[in-house]
């Protein structure tokens, strides 16, 4: 009975890992009880576990809040994106005169701008939002341009030999062309979006009704409710996890039908 | 966008003869389609592509283009399709007995090495794309897709990707989205080189039943000796070094043709006379002296 499902390729792919992680937690639990670890130090699963039940309410608040800035900056950080990317293809001028900014924009720390940003922007929401659409928009724009670029060069010389209009060689050749670039773009944004909406709290220290989970780790450090700062951990993980696959879903769902990379493999 | 020189670009009545009218000039040949004249492209490297290229193209014509490889031959099909600058000379375009009418008369389509089609679209949505881009549509553009679909055998597979086809179909696809438009020239470019010989040997015989059914009139880019003398009716020979045209022989021998043709000594004879103008033409593009 066991031999076939070890063989079969896709339930090992979510067998094995989950398999690892129980072994984990297991072995945690068992250390932190045997060696009686005070749970301000090191709490065990079951704590932590406890910690997300019992403080649910504030824990959900501070999630809606960051996925809220984090929502916010991706989207903006796609709009802005292929919008720069969009212009950058129309001239080799442009985009020299311009790419250099962006990458500007992404080797700047932006930990080091947060609180020139917090200060210039009044509404905390809006100043987390700009961090996180800073931090995020780079692999939007750089792989968008690549896949904009990267055109078959014979498809390309058809189109000009029917005088095609760069509107139509833009919307018929190279943005469906982009498209896998873009994806691939759209994955590594939507996680870095989170660290930036994180991140960009701890900087600017919000508070009240508007702090997200990045305050409620710092609070709780403080308060040494150690289990309830890894709870907040925990819900910032599984939030980056469900971003993550909620773009390879919808990079599937777009390419399947003719990309490589959503092809799947017959044994 | 592309800046190919290619003159006049109002129509300018040359030969307004009865013969012209009638589709053939006054020694009763086929009127042209077109003429490359002392056509030179030189490379800003300075290579020297093509050197004073003369060649005429006349209405149903099959003419090969055939030599060793550097020789310049897919440059000169590129410069028909106005895909390419040249450097010097004119490349003209003709219809009716006049000189073409600028970039909108010449109703010309490229088959590239490869499939080329967009992986992206259905195989009909691949073929439609000439029509779309000039924007036709209504039910005699889908009667063209449909009637192109069903030449190149296609018929059926509107809704397939291209990678759900094999090289072979892929290569139909290509050629039916090269047949949509009703060119007046086909140009294609070692089309079938990436082929294995049986899937050649097959899209050689269907790509000469649709040039006789169709009237059509193609330059066909090869570097096979068999697959110039099957399909061509005239094979023009380069050699490389400069690229130039070093030999022009005609296949006289009727169409249609079929495997029969393959075997004959006709065929022999015509493929020993171009292999030998070929070996010729290779030996010119040898460099004649070594520099220290």
């Amino acid at each position: 009975m066991s031999a076939p499902l070890i063989q079969n390729e896709s339930f090992v792919k979510v067998a094995a890992p989950l398999a690892v992680g129980v072994l984990f937690l297991l072995i945690w639990e068992i250390a932190v009880q045997a060696l009686e670890m005070p749970k301000y130090i090191l709490p065990g699963p079951i704590e932590i576990f406890k910690a997300l039940i019992d403080g649910w309410q504030p824990l959900l608040g501070a999630l809606y809040i960051t996925l809220k800035v984090t929502f916010l900056a991706f989207l903006i950080a796609v709009v802005l994106g292929v919008a720069a990317s969009l212009l950058f293809v129309q001239s080799k001028w442009i985009e020299m005169s311009l790419f250099p900014y962006a990458v500007l924009m992404q080797v700047t720390p932006v930990v080091a701008i947060a609180p020139l940003i917090i200060i210039w922007v009044d509404d905390t929401t809006w100043a987390l939002t700009v961090c996180a659409v800073i931090i995020a928009i780079f692999p939007i724009i750089s792989n968008t341009t690549l896949g904009l670029r990267s055109v078959d060069p014979n498809l390309l010389s058809m189109f000009r030999m029917y005088r095609t209009s760069r509107w139509q060689e833009l919307v018929r050749l190279r943005i469906p062309g982009a498209l896998p670039y873009f994806f691939g773009g759209l994955r590594i944004s939507s996680g870095l979006a989170l660290i930036g909406a994180v991140v960009a709290e701890f900087v600017a220290g919000t508070g009240g009704a508007k702090a997200g989970l990045a305050y409620m780790i710092l609070q709780s450090g403080y308060n040494l409710q150690i289990p309830r700062m890894f709870a907040a951990l925990l819900l910032i993980t599984l939030t980056g996890i469900a971003l993550f696959a909620l773009m390879v879903w919808l990079s599937d769902r777009a390419l399947r039908n003719w990309h490589e990379s959503a092809l799947e493999v017959e044994h | 966008m592309t800046s190919s020189k290619v003159t006049p670009l109002k129509a300018t009545p040359v030969d307004t003869s009865a013969a012209a009218q009638a589709h053939t000039d006054s020694n009763g040949n086929p009127r042209p389609v077109l003429q490359v004249e002392g056509v030179n492209k030189i490379y800003a490297n300075g290579t020297v592509a093509l050197k004073g290229a003369d060649l005429t193209i006349r209405q149903g014509e099959f003419v090969s283009l055939l030599g060793p490889s550097g020789c310049g031959k897919s440059t000169l099909l590129r410069i028909m399709a106005g895909l390419g600058d040249v450097t010097t000379g004119t490349v003209r375009f003709w219809e009716q007995g006049y000189d073409v009418v600028g970039d909108k008369g010449r109703k010309l389509a490229f088959v590239f090495q490869n499939a080329t089609l967009m992986p992206w679209a259905r195989v009909r949505k691949n073929v439609r794309l000439p029509l779309d881009l000039e924007h036709q549509s209504g039910a005699e553009t889908e009667r063209k897709i449909d009637d192109a679909l069903e030449m190149v055998g296609l018929k059926g597979f509107d809704n397939a990707f291209p990678r759900e086809l094999s090289g072979g179909m892929q290569m139909r696809a290509s050629i039916a989205r090269a047949m949509v438009t009703e060119p007046n020239l086909l140009l294609m470019d070692e089309p079938f080189g990436a082929l294995d010989e049986m899937t050649r040997n097959k899209l050689n015989d269907d790509v000469l039943k649709l040039w006789q059914k169709n009237g059509w009139t193609i330059v066909f880019v090869t570097h096979s000796v068999y697959e110039a003398v099957y399909l061509s009716s005239r094979v023009v020979v380069m050699a490389a070094r400069p690229g130039r045209i070093v030999d022009d022989i005609s296949i006289d021998q009727p169409f249609p043709r079929n495997s029969d043709f393959r075997v004959s000594t006709e065929f022999a004879g015509y493929c020993r006379q171009v292999s030998q103008a070929l070996e010729r033409a290779s030996a010119m593009g040898q460099p004649q002296e070594v520099k220290a």
